[in-house]
């Protein structure tokens, strides 16, 4: 694991020297990413094997996805319900122009399902939970709760990042499902008082035109992204040093990171689902 | 028995232990001092096998932890009680499970004599009627009870105490080594205590070694260390103003 904040240690030494030489900065720029990349590897590793066999506590999975997914749902319909009415607003351009009242729901439908629903809802997610998420696993190791556990003789991974990885993966699972149904109302509803377009010619036009495919796509997206920004948070939570500076420091970079691991997996993911 | 042979551990170029020779024997109260980023609980790590020395022996009951691999680390774990310097409680549990934490993730207890163990260690520790609290409602006393408490609920072979009386008062930290006293004297626990507050030390331990910038400078008797022949080792002993510190 990096040694992200510690003082004197290299990453901070490394990052403190912003008008050096430009090569060496750049080069050590490309060995701190190398390092962040073989962590997060690492750690998926980790993840995978500690889930053969799965031993996870009931328990501590279902307070995960309370605190995760539950009560992340108010924010995720907000999103949802405007991002529907967005679709339709910049839909509302062309179909006004060209009369084409009945693709709204499809346009509305496609944009949503597909892209633009599991990308705003995962970097809502990675906001609200990933960042909570890599803050109180950053404090629980600069205050030696991590190794609390392994002198416990119980392995972290094992008991703390793995029923985390599950409840993020499930949670954006359903989040994704509940934000996809609140977007298509929001599209109605904003349809019908933007362009007058009735909730049944939305309706049809959406079922008509689009194929379960469609929504699955998002769903598999979602999943992807609920993974991207478990790894990330846990990673860079687990990795911190140096108290309170240090787990900033690792919201931060777990943030931007996620962020990243979205818009890359969904490039890939793209390419690979259309 | 407790051993470290020859033990060296570098972090990030410079070394923090230096050929560590250490025994501790069973049953035996032993204690460690030193300034401040001397090494000491980095020793303690070592010895309960958190940190893994870069060369040496780590030596347990004729195990060497330097050697094992992880799984057979974790059993051997399981045979020692921790209390860390920030007493690292889980904050998003109760005072009363982290208490009966090591019993409950050791298991083959029934979950009614885990709840009457936790209870009866909270009592034995002044908290008796705390363990619906949370460790963040608590005083840093308080909490540092709480971490003996769950270091020694399990009844491990080995204790290892680091810094049990930081930043307590002088009233507090004489209880808290009374409360250390009684633990040793009913489960006869081999004990490892890693201290900056010397005087209270020395009244707990017979035994003493300090280190200095991660060498051992003394390893003896905790009544003859103010006396010894290494004038580093008296005067951080005494607390002088003059000398080589």
């Amino acid at each position: 694991m990096s040694e992200r904040g510690k003082p004197g240690s290299d990453g901070q030494r490394r990052r403190g020297a912003p008008f050096g030489d430009p090569i060496a900065l750049i080069g050590s720029r490309a060995i701190d990413l190398a390092e962040e990349a073989g962590g997060i590897a690492l750690l998926s590793v980790k993840v995978l094997l500690a889930l053969l066999p799965p031993r996870i506590s009931g328990r501590d999975l279902l307070r995960h996805l309370y605190r995760m997914g539950v009560l992340s749902v108010p924010i995720v319909v907000l999103t949802a319900f405007f991002t529907g009415g967005i679709m339709v607003i910049q839909a509302g351009i062309f179909v006004k122009r060209f009369g084409a009242y009945g693709l709204l729901g499809w346009g509305a439908g496609y944009t949503v399902f597909r892209e633009v629903g599991p990308i705003l809802i995962g970097l809502m997610f990675s906001g609200r939970v990933g960042s909570n998420n890599a803050a109180e696993l950053g404090t629980m190791t600069v205050t030696e709760q991590v190794d609390g556990l392994r002198a416990l003789a119980i392995e972290p991974v094992r008991y703390l990042i793995v029923p985390r990885v599950l409840a993020m993966v499930i949670a954006m699972f359903c989040l994704i499902i509940i934000g996809d149904l609140v977007a298509v109302g929001g599209g109605m509803l904003f349809g019908k008082l933007l362009l007058g377009v009735e909730f049944s010619s939305f309706y049809h036009s959406l079922v008509d035109n689009l194929k379960p495919w469609d929504f699955l796509v998002g769903v598999i997206k979602a999943v992807f992204f609920g993974l991207a920004v478990a790894i990330t948070s846990c990673h860079f939570g687990t990795s911190v040093k140096g108290g309170a500076v240090g787990v900033g420091r690792a919201v931060n970079d777990a943030v931007v990171a996620a962020a990243l691991a979205i818009l890359i997996s969904d490039y890939l993911l793209t390419l690979v689902l259309r | 028995m407790l051993r470290l042979g020859e033990v060296t551990k570098t972090f990030r170029g410079e070394e923090i232990l230096s050929g560590i020779d250490l025994t501790v024997a069973r049953g035996e109260t032993f204690g460690l001092c030193g300034p401040a980023a001397s090494g000491k609980s980095v020793i303690l790590k070592v010895l309960c096998g958190l940190l893994r020395p870069d060369r040496g022996a780590v030596v347990v009951d004729g195990e060497d932890l330097a050697t094992v691999g992880e799984d057979r680390l974790m059993a051997v774990r399981a045979r020692f009680g921790m209390l860390f310097q920030n007493n690292a409680l889980f904050d998003f549990m109760t005072v009363g499970e982290n208490v009966a934490f090591p019993l409950v993730r050791r298991g083959g207890v029934e979950p009614a004599e885990v709840e009457r163990r936790a209870l009866a260690r909270l009592r034995a520790v002044g908290l008796g009627g705390s363990q619906d609290k949370f460790p963040s409602e608590l005083s840093g006393g308080m909490r540092k009870r709480v971490g003996i408490a769950r270091a020694v609920i399990a009844r491990p072979d080995i204790v290892i105490y680091d810094e049990p009386t930081a930043g307590l008062d002088p009233v507090t930290t004489s209880k808290v080594y009374d409360l250390l006293r009684r633990e040793r004297d009913e489960t006869g626990a081999t004990v490892v205590v890693v201290s900056s507050d010397v005087d209270a030390l020395l009244r707990f331990v017979p035994r003493v070694a300090m280190i200095y910038r991660g060498k051992l400078r003394y390893d003896g008797p905790a009544g003859a260390a103010a006396d010894a022949p290494d004038e580093v080792v008296r005067q951080f002993i005494r607390g002088d103003i003059e000398g080589p510190l």
